[in-house]
């Protein structure tokens, strides 16, 4: 058989019935199938759930058994009958359904019907087979099989191949296609002026082998897998993620088979021993949506989640629209409900939880050190572990000692005293004295009258505690303190509440601008004013976090004079705490008059209810182990100094740990080495970035089939499975997502390489042999080269998936190397260029926009890979739509060369992607998306005409001709046509261009101060040695051109 | 210059109006360029359902093909603008339009079973021990003909009540803003699908030559206390041409990206380099015949006339005081929500076809007291404006108002509850919109709820319904109004049966 492919390109659903000639067979993938498709399947169809009349058309067995249709015999024939049918209660479709047969459909059926009613398997779910290659009558055109598909149906359909593009042209195409960027001027000099007859092939690959090629097919692949720097709802914070986006760039680089490629994405983090590259593979599938609204239902979010990621697979890697299938089985498709709960089934088992946390580094995540540390870091935990396993076996082996000590009598002390050093004021609030309570001030004793109503309560580190029980009166004329003078303060507290706010101790004039400092507490968080006035002139800092509840807790502040917020720290029971420095601009003094005070600033703040006791300050900063010794020596001789009888059993626990931190040698020496084990470990992370995996539950996989797609909704339990209506998973391979990636890239599945190879050649002749990428499924459109389609699927798969090989053979075929001119009698016969009667040649998506202005211009800064960056954006994108407190709210703009890097490295924030690519149909990356529309609107030419990066990049195009060129005028023109369009000038476009810098040039030597404002657009300076008004206008002029059709378009 | 350019000159005209997909950029064009009388122009075309197959070879999913060549409209509809002003993060009908006098007995009572039967609650109070009753401290008074009851917190659209129909039971499938603003914005809950205005421009085109289609705003609220994401996603146009988009006008910066030209470029700079580039264009149009080209010399051409007709439309300066006096001192402010529906005013009169305006801050989960006072000044006065402004014009007949949030408010308070404050969690079965002009039937009551304001017990209208009811009054069948995608014939209202609320219609 010569040909087992329809060569009519069936669009959509569309038969081509209007060029059916009557003597020519019929074919039911390529004629019936649309018709019933669109018309009879939504009633008649693959889904029971909305079945009609029992009646399935869209397989033979029941149809015929249903008696609707007789082979050969449309007379007697009942689909026949209804659809000729004018009877408004009989005829089909019906006419509430709003469809239309028309009158060649009808006929069309009829006559299927009298050949015999023959069906065939929907094409994409038949494997490929590798078609001969057909016979052409312009064999000499032909430089390798692909031509062979594409000449025979040119020559079928009367039209002949445009001759090659000029070198020059087919440079620049071949340059954008595969590096994503434009040749410089003098690399296409070469390539034009390079005799040797593969020339061509030779710079081919030179760009297979350039670093570039993985960030531009990287570019494309990000699409699909969503990825962004946000996490999408609500808060939209900050994601850190940008490592798989930098694996993707050297997955592509390395030419990494794309079975591998599937493999480690899908499922690296069960492969055996996974390496550090094959973990941050799976990054794939944590690039998805997530939230952390509260309020959300944890399960709604995870079913939401698994569907995603359910979704997204069979999208990338089926070609299928499998997410009909959420709420109800397919309505073209022969994929069930329950098929697609199977599927999800495979991705529902990871650890991932309901919330993203608004955090950047959402769980699971790994560490990424830098490669000389990779093998300390592995052996980390395992060291770690053995550590804190002898402390457990010193700590069990060593109660008898503790016991022996603590019946001791006398009793040596424990082993951990208070800081004594600048010890400027200590009031133990541990009892009364009469009508007040003692101080120790600068080492005298003092007494602090007590003239407010308090009770004495059982304290925590001594006999009795301070509890306030109405607006507080306790004052003492001390800690008068410059706010250069730095200082320690703490207490034990125990808050009357979790929501409390006030001052716990504070020297300060709330009635002048609230002058002098206190220890703070706002919503059970803690820290420390210190103002000349609030707010201009003043430090706050609190801790992130609320002290723990219904405890004591021993909260403390150093300040170490520098005036700065960074001089403050906040300890809560001896742990440095995160803080958030809320106001960090003091510079004036902040003495005052009023006296120190405890539980109130001089008349407000005041925190009645504070149980407080043990309140020391230090005129110095505390260091973080005097900190631990003063919480541990306070409350330990208090435990110590009890009776064995007063001594509960959790005291006695809580003691023998503060003898074993303190007391015991042995411990101390363990701790010792955990302490720098885990500062190594911390010190490992601190200077490694991280990477979002996935990672298994323990347990067998499942899903439910959720009614209607409602996650409150469950159905039928089920284990994970692939689709019924492909070849089956071999029951060897493992029921995970591993087994799911092996089973996707066996040579038996018809669809991934088919959906592969065609999502390359969209990306390269702009269109797919199947337009509609992401379906592959009857609903969508019939390949337009199908033959090639298989050849290519096949030919890709058998070379070991090798990507680099399967773009080299498109771009070296005589199809792609075509000149892109047009001609009437070709675009009335090939409209879209879909039989690809001449060269490709469409506007570039947006990165490559940006990318190009910057690489002609001599800005762009090569640099691959690392953190996202924040190029220039206008004012007020991202406030727009971000919530107050989304950390993602505020634009902030990077400098120098982060400016300049390329697109793929800008910031993607979900809910308002980078403007200048939105408007040039960049996706949200909220779902999927593995075609990007391509439209022509005035919104664009606004972004390119006066976006700042492009007026900058203008300026340095300008600057670089200049420089180059010298200062005549015809050479510095050609050189810049040569950066932007790879070509000389024409005659008539020079005299254009000439006209327009004279207008200019006039206009700008009359307006200095124009040509001043102009040159200042960008960050970087405009080059002095050029005049002004002579550089203003050269701006423009290259404004201009690369404004020009031809620049915009690859 | 040729026999060639003459040919495709001709050629590319006729492909435009019959190759949909040829016409990429003319799609775009077309929502900026074709008005009502190209629409009829090329309306003898026919009338295929919208996004299907089109008569010849052409892909009915291609980028374009669905563009507005014409007038989609099923028949004449009553409106042709439409101002949706979306109060985002739900108000509290409870508190404003739908009143219960029956809750004052009460106060700090628990919500009985009955009425609450067990539905799901956002985790926010799903924990609360207690649903204690919280009935709304505000008074309400009769208004108008239609004796609409509202709270004193809405005295001057308490004036416009005979002008305007109260729909008191909307109800939503969604329960947290993310899905529930979607589901209202675009008939389904998972985001991807076009919104209402992009239905709209893709089903009506536009009414002007320099203005695009469909243009949201967002007004600042004075308060800020709670305020809800709001993404782009919200005006996309889904699996729609991307034309079909909302275009975000600003209200600070440039009122559109990239609008202005570069500092040192006055307009007539930009008009020598425009000048340039049309010629540089036609020559490549000439030598390689690409109709895309023509296509991007006329979108320069119309970017050149839109950086003057959007400064003009947003420059109220010329607005008579009398305008000031209708709407209030705060429409001089930028960003205010008094000066953005003057300005939705204005592109009414300019031949915008959809407004969508947002206004935050209505999530009111505690602090009602404190906050709804604030969110009402906002808008209360200029909604009234808005009203009595185009009716004196004369556009109020042709333009649909729409006013409401994603869901509604529970009658129990979440977390403290006093006489004088409290909160009010997400409430989805049953909530308050307005509508007004358009083909709405005026001062018009419509639906009711329980005494709890908690179930609705007459009429209730689902999103869909209110969608189908909105696509009616514009000139289409719901269930005809579709585009091709994924294999389906998608449409706004989805694929539950959705009615037209006749109830409500003039």
């Amino acid at each position: 058989m010569r040909r087992s492919w329809p060569c009519v390109v069936v669009l959509g659903l569309v038969a081509e019935v209007g060029t059916l000639l009557a003597a020519e067979p019929i074919e039911y993938n390529r004629h019936i199938r649309p018709i019933l498709a669109q018309n009879c399947f939504a009633c008649h169809g693959p889904d029971s759930a909305s079945r009609q009349a029992d009646l399935r058309l869209d397989i033979r067995e029941m149809a015929l058994k249903a008696g609707v249709i007789v082979p050969g015999k449309p007379d007697q024939s009942e689909i026949v009958r209804r659809i000729f049918s004018t009877d408004p209660d009989e005829m089909m479709p019906p006419p509430n359904s709003h469809k239309k047969l028309s009158a060649e459909q009808k006929e069309l059926l009829k006559r299927w019907v009298a050949a015999g009613a023959e069906y065939q398997p929907h094409w994409a779910f038949i494997p490929p087979k590798r078609p001969p290659l057909p016979e052409v009558k312009n064999s000499a055109w032909c430089r390798n099989p692909i031509d062979r598909f594409i000449l025979a149906r040119l020559e079928q359909e009367g039209l002949a191949p445009n001759p090659e593009a000029d070198r020059r042209t087919l440079a620049r195409r071949v340059w954008l296609d595969l590096v994503g960027l434009p040749p410089a001027p003098a690399e296409v000099d070469a390539v034009a002026a390079d005799p040797s007859p593969d020339a061509y092939e030779k710079l081919v690959d030179r760009l297979l082998a350039s670093p570039h090629w993985g960030e531009h097919r990287a570019r494309y692949w990000l699409d699909a897998a969503r990825y962004a720097d946000t996490h999408g709802l609500h808060f939209d914070n900050f994601r850190e993620i940008w490592t798989y986006r930098d694996w993707v760039i050297q997955a592509f680089n390395q030419n990494m088979p794309f079975d591998r490629f599937t493999l480690e994405q899908l499922a690296g983090d069960l492969l055996p021993d996974p390496t550090f590259e094959q973990l941050v593979a799976t990054g794939f599938h944590r690039c998805q949506v997530t939230t952390n609204e509260g309020g959300t239902i944890a399960e709604e979010n995870l079913v939401f989640y698994t569907r995603d990621r359910t979704e997204t697979t069979a999208q990338v890697w089926l070609g299928l629209t499998a997410n009909c299938a959420v709420c109800h089985d397919h309505k073209y498709d022969p994929i069930t409900q329950k098929d697609f709960y199977q599927l999800a089934a495979f991705f529902n088992n990871t650890t991932i939880g309901p919330m993203d946390g608004n955090i950047a580094r959402t769980p699971p995540i790994i560490t990424l050190p830098p490669p000389e540390l990779r093998v300390r870091w592995k052996a980390l935990p395992a060291e770690l572990a053995a550590v804190r396993k002898e402390i457990e076996a010193r700590k069990s082996a060593a109660r008898a000692e503790f016991d022996k000590w603590l019946a001791a009598t006398p009793r040596p002390p424990l082993s951990v005293q208070p800081p004594a050093e600048a010890l400027y004021l200590q009031v133990p609030l541990d009892g009364p004295a009469g009508d007040a309570t003692s101080a120790i001030l600068e080492g005298k004793a003092h007494t602090v009258p007590v003239k407010s109503r308090v009770s004495w309560q059982p304290g925590y580190v001594g006999p009795k505690s301070l509890r306030l029980e109405e607006k507080p009166q306790l004052e003492l004329a001390a800690c008068d303190f410059e706010k250069d003078q730095p200082w320690s303060a703490g207490a034990w507290v125990k808050l009357p509440s979790e929501s409390a706010s006030g001052a716990l101790f504070a020297r300060m004039d709330d009635q002048n601008g609230f002058r002098g400092w206190d220890l703070w507490v706002e919503n059970g968080r803690v820290g420390t004013h210190i103002i000349h006035r609030w707010q201009e002139d003043a430090l706050k800092v609190v801790t992130a976090e609320p002290v723990p509840k219904d405890r004591w807790n021993h909260v403390l502040v150093t300040y170490d004079g520098s005036g700065k917020a960074a001089g403050v720290k906040v300890y809560v029971n001896g742990q440095a705490q995160p803080t958030r420095p809320q106001a960090d601009s003091l510079k004036s003094t902040i003495r005052t008059q009023v006296p120190w005070a405890i539980g109130r600033r001089s008349t407000t703040a005041i925190l009645v209810g504070l149980a407080i006791q043990d309140i020391r300050i230090y005129r110095r900063v505390l260091s973080g182990d005097e900190v631990r010794q003063l919480v541990d020596a306070t409350r330990g001789a208090y435990l110590a100094a009890k009776t064995a009888a007063e001594r509960t059993a959790a005291e006695k626990d809580e003691l023998y740990g503060l003898w074993l931190a303190w007391s015991d040698q042995p411990s101390r020496a363990l701790a010792a080495r955990l302490a720098a084990l885990e500062k190594e470990k911390a010190d490992i992370e601190a200077r490694s970035p991280i990477a979002y995996v996935m990672q298994e539950r323990p347990e067998p996989a499942k899903a439910y089939v959720l009614f209607r797609g409602e996650y409150d909704k469950r159905r039928e339990e089920v284990s994970p499975n692939t689709f019924a209506c492909l070849p089956p998973m071999p029951p060897e391979f493992p029921k995970n997502r591993l087994g799911l990636a092996q089973w996707l890239v066996r040579p038996e599945n018809p669809l991934v390489a088919r959906v592969t190879v065609n999502r390359f050649w969209q990306e390269i002749f702009g269109t797919g042999l199947v337009r509609t990428a992401g379906d592959f499924g009857a609903a969508g459109e019939a390949p337009s080269h199908p033959e090639l389609l298989d050849w290519l699927a096949l030919e890709f798969r058998e070379s070991g998936w090798d990507v680099k090989r399967l773009v080299r053979l498109m771009v070296t075929s005589a199809a792609y190397r075509q000149s892109a001119a047009t001609s009437p009698q070709k675009l009335e016969k090939d409209p879209q260029n879909r039989l690809l009667s001449r060269g490709p040649r469409f506007r570039m998506d947006a990165e490559m926009l940006r990318d190009m202005a910057l690489a002609c211009s001599g800005l762009l800064v090569p640099k691959i890979g690392g953190p996202s960056v924040k190029p220039y954006q206008p004012p007020g994108v991202w406030e727009a739509v971000a919530m107050i407190g989304s950390n993602t709210r505020e634009y902030q703009q990077d400098h120098g060369e982060a400016l300049y890097r390329r697109s793929l490295y800008t910031f993607w924030k979900r809910a308002a992607p980078p403007a200048s690519m939105e408007i040039f149909n960049a996706p949200t990356r909220e779902n999927c998306t593995v075609r990007r529309e391509r439209t022509n609107t005035p919104l664009q030419a606004l972004a390119t005409l006066n976006d700042p990066q492009w007026i900058e990049a203008a300026r340095h195009l300008a600057q670089r001709a200049r420089r180059q060129c010298g200062a005549e005028a015809a050479a510095r023109l050609e050189f810049m046509a040569k950066a932007v369009l790879a070509r000389p000038l024409r005659p008539e476009e020079h005299q254009v261009l000439v006209a327009s810098l004279h207008r200019l040039a006039e206009f700008y030597q009359a307006h200095l101060d124009e040509a001043q404002k102009l040159l200042s657009v960008g960050e970087s300076k405009p080059d002095p040695a050029i005049p002004a008004p002579e550089l203003a206008a050269w701006t423009m002029l290259a404004n201009e051109l690369m404004n020009t059709d031809e620049a915009l378009n690859k | 210059m040729s026999l060639f350019h003459d040919w495709v000159r001709y050629e590319t005209r006729r492909q435009f109006f019959r190759h949909g997909a040829n016409a990429v950029g003319f799609a775009a064009l077309a929502t900026l360029l074709s008005r009502d009388g190209l629409e009829r122009a090329c309306g003898a075309e026919t009338s295929a359902t919208p996004g299907a197959p089109q008569p010849k070879g052409t892909p009915p999913q291609a980028s374009s093909a669905g563009s507005p060549r014409r007038s989609l409209a099923h028949f004449p509809g009553k409106a042709r603008h439409v101002i949706y002003l979306h109060m985002v993060g739900g108000p509290s009908q409870i508190d404003l339009f739908d009143y219960k006098p029956k809750m004052a007995e009460w106060f700090d009572k628990d919500l009985p079973d009955s009425i609450r039967r067990g539905q799901r609650l956002t985790t926010m109070t799903s924990g609360q021990a207690r649903f204690p009753i919280a009935p709304s401290k505000y008074k309400f008074a009769q208004h108008g003909q239609c004796g609409m009851w509202m709270s004193e917190l809405l005295p001057w659209l308490s004036k416009a009540v005979d002008d305007i129909c109260f729909v008191r039971s909307v109800h939503t499938d969604a329960i947290n803003h993310e899905p529930a603003i979607t589901y209202i914005q675009t008939g389904n809950q998972i985001a991807g699908r076009p919104c209402l205005g992009a239905w709209v421009s893709y089903g009506l085109g536009s009414l002007n030559d320099n203005l695009p289609t469909f243009v949201v705003l967002i007004a600042r609220s004075t308060n800020t206390e709670q305020v809800q994401a709001i993404s782009a996603r919200l005006w996309s146009a889904g699996f729609l041409p991307g034309e079909h988009a909302g275009v975000a006008l600003r209200s600070s910066g440039d009122p559109i990206l990239y609008l202005g030209n570069p500092p040192g470029v006055p307009t007539s700079v930009r008009r020598i380099t425009l000048d340039g580039l049309q010629k540089l264009n036609e020559m490549t149009y000439q030598a390689l015949g690409d109709p895309e080209t023509h296509t991007r010399i006329q979108q320069y051409e119309l970017a050149f006339r839109m950086q003057a007709s959007v400064p003009e439309l947003v420059d109220i300066s010329g607005e008579p005081s009398s305008t000031y006096a209708l709407y209030g001192d705060e429409a001089r402010k930028p960003g205010s929500f008094a000066h953005t529906v003057l300005l939705a005013r204005r592109m009414v009169e300019r031949g915008v076809r959809f407004i969508q305006v947002y206004h935050n801050n209505w999530d009111t989960h505690s602090n009602v007291a404190g906050r709804l006072p604030d969110q009402c000044r906002d808008v209360d006065r200029p909604c009234y404006a808005l009203i009595q402004d185009l009716k004196r014009r004369g556009l109020l007949d042709q333009t649909l108002i729409l006013w409401g949030g994603e869901f509604g408010r529970t009658i129990y308070s979440q977390g403290t509850l006093t006489r004088e404050n409290y909160g009010r969690d997400h409430h989805p079965r049953c909530y308050t919109m307005w509508l007004a002009g358009g083909g709405i039937r005026p001062g018009t009551i419509y639906g009711e709820t329980d005494d709890f304001c908690y179930n609705i017990v007459k009429d209730p209208v689902p999103i869909r319904d209110l969608h189908a009811t909105i696509l009616h009054l514009l000139g289409f069948d719901h269930q005809r109004f579709t585009f091709r995608y994924q294999g389906l014939d998608q449409r706004l209202t989805g694929v539950e049966p959705a009615s037209v609320v006749k109830g409500i219609l003039a």
